[in-house]
């Protein structure tokens, strides 16, 4: 038991404690200059007549439905891609360009991705162009700067998924692949009867985690569009930001937390339901 | 059968090229002159090289003071979690005692909640505390995630029982069989656990933003914001901070490309 105490500690004070806390604040008006109330429901109720509070969720929802299925997806793919090419020299090397991405901190992957989508001298519109692509100005357009954020997401976090998904895949046995080989099974045949179904709780959890970081991201957006233009893309995290840390509205704040922690709640439940799965984590 | 082994070789070339080409970029900007930036046709090569922007950037900001903080705050995240997990592994894997079920339950649960829903809270709490614009701010939090109490409590499993049975027998306490026994043999995982927790802590944004305010206390990753003007954007500067803030994860990467990438599937349920 003393084994235990000091994790536990630390696991009260600053993980499970906060969680608590956070319910608690988010249950009062808290005065910069003055002292804690307690409120009730108030902070609620503010955040659900606030139609800014609307936008972002309805913000985080479009990011977290375009990025989650294209980290996911993508991430298998390039995992099928990388794993069928076991016997290339190079692909070693490849991998390692797919996955290196991920090791970057979230800043310079919004500071390079803006400098890419720059409106006037970013690569991306350049490079379009002289091909004779006419794009959107992505960051400073309402309907486009949500997509280019999951985009860069996408390509931020892809090679995490892909390395986590060509672990799975190693877990099936070849033998399974020879014997259908053996009845003359061709290569899309082998994914969808044997390496789709078996990945299927790899998949699940894939998708969960994802989901989960879709809906708290946070610092891509804060560099690449500050929640702009306007707050076409301001998403929750970014809303809880704004509301608690410039205007001092803690206790909405909170509240926005534990709507946030509520929502992963039923959102892990729901795709474990989906899935199928009552998976021993 | 060869020539569409070439095509598909060629194919994941193209496609890892393509992945890389925004790091390429954000080189080729970082050593460039400023008129060369905005050129048109742009330059992937640059034609002058210039070491101006990254002279300007670790002159005008306390940039070799942020890594030295993240350096500092990951490895003692690393180290505290390392240091609390083994034991709290140790005793889910290994021994029995009251309401040990409930307990690992209740940390169970506790994986999924992300940072960012306590950022609220924690900044009450690290207020309170008086530890705002420290590293402890920062590490505390991230060292109390169950995530390493989980990978290596599976990891302890596996170790054979009759091990710690025969070191009883012996004479054995807990404690020894944990430091003599079990530790030894559960080098992997310990790697892949503190590959898992350094990368992590590296990496965190939103919270060392908020827990870290003042300027010689910042993150590298928290900094980086920093360098963004109020009113122009200079992507000379920007992409030199965001190309130095990068360097160590590419040198490190270099050479431990495979403990990274098994130390990042080990750590994660897949």
């Amino acid at each position: 038991m003393a084994f235990i105490l000091p994790f536990l500690a630390l696991w009260t004070l600053f993980r499970v404690g906060p969680v608590l806390y956070g319910i608690l604040i988010s249950l009062s008006h808290w005065d910069p200059f003055g002292s804690t109330t307690f409120v009730g429901a108030e902070n609620y109720l503010r955040l659900l007549r606030d139609p800014r509070f609307w936008e972002a969720l309805g913000n985080t929802f479009e990011f977290a439905s375009l990025a989650v299925p294209l980290i996911v997806s993508l991430g298998l793919v390039f995992a099928l891609l990388v794993y069928g090419a076991q016997r290339m020299r190079w692909v070693r090397v490849v991998e390692a360009a797919l996955f290196f991405p991920y090791l970057l901190t979230v800043s310079i992957v919004g500071l390079v991705w803006r400098w890419l989508f720059d409106p006037d001298f970013g690569i991306v519109r350049i490079t379009a162009k002289q091909m004779g692509v006419h794009l959107p100005v992505f960051l400073n357009e309402p309907r486009w700067a949500i997509p280019a954020i999951a985009f860069a997401t996408t390509w931020w976090l892809v090679g995490y998924r892909m390395v986590l998904f060509r672990a799975a895949l190693e877990d099936i046995p070849v033998e399974l692949y020879e014997a259908a080989q053996i009845d003359g099974a061709r290569w899309y045949t082998l994914i969808f009867a044997i390496t789709l179904p078996l990945l299927r709780p790899a998949i699940l959890f894939a998708v969960v985690l994802t989901t989960i970081s879709g809906f708290t991201a946070f610092g891509q957006v804060l560099i690449m569009t500050q929640g702009g233009p306007g707050r076409a893309s301001e998403v929750l995290a970014l809303y809880m930001y704004r509301i608690g840390f410039d205007y001092l509205e803690m206790g909405q704040a909170a509240a926005v937390g534990v709507v946030l922690f509520v929502i992963m709640l039923v959102l892990t439940l729901l795709s474990f339901r989906w899935l199928g799965y009552g998976t021993e984590l | 059968m060869s020539v569409r082994r070439f095509l598909y070789g060629l194919g994941l070339t193209l496609l890892a090229t393509l992945w890389i080409l925004p790091v390429v970029w954000m080189v080729s900007t970082a050593i460039k002159p400023t008129p060369e930036i905005f050129a048109l046709p742009p330059t992937w090569i640059p034609r002058r090289l210039t070491l101006e922007h990254i002279r300007v950037v670790l002159e005008r900001w306390p940039f070799l003071r942020w890594f030295f903080n993240s350096v500092v705050i990951s490895t003692s995240s690393t180290a505290l979690s390392l240091l609390v997990s083994i034991p709290a592994a140790f005793a889910f894997a290994r021994l029995r005692w009251w309401g040990r079920d409930i307990v690992f339950l209740a940390f169970l649960s506790s994986l999924l909640i992300p940072l960012e829903v306590n950022v609220p809270p924690l900044y009450f709490l690290m207020n309170r505390l008086g530890l705002l614009n420290t590293y402890p701010s920062v590490f505390l939090p991230i060292a109390a995630m169950p995530i390493g109490v989980f990978l290596l409590r599976q990891f302890f499993l596996n170790i054979p029982q009759e091990l710690d049975d025969a070191a009883r027998v012996d004479g054995c306490g807990s404690f020894r069989i944990l430091w003599h026994i079990i530790l030894p043999l559960s080098r992997p995982a310990l790697a892949a656990m503190s590959i898992y927790m350094f990368i992590f802590t590296w990496n965190e944004f939103f919270w060392s933003m908020i827990a870290l305010q003042k300027p010689t206390m910042l993150t590298l990753s928290v900094g980086l914001r920093a360098l963004q003007g109020a009113y122009d954007i200079d992507y000379g500067i920007l992409m030199s901070g965001s190309t130095l803030a990068a360097l160590p994860a590419l040198v490190v990467y270099l050479f431990f490309q495979r403990s990274i990438i098994r130390g990042i599937t080990m750590t994660s349920y897949r």
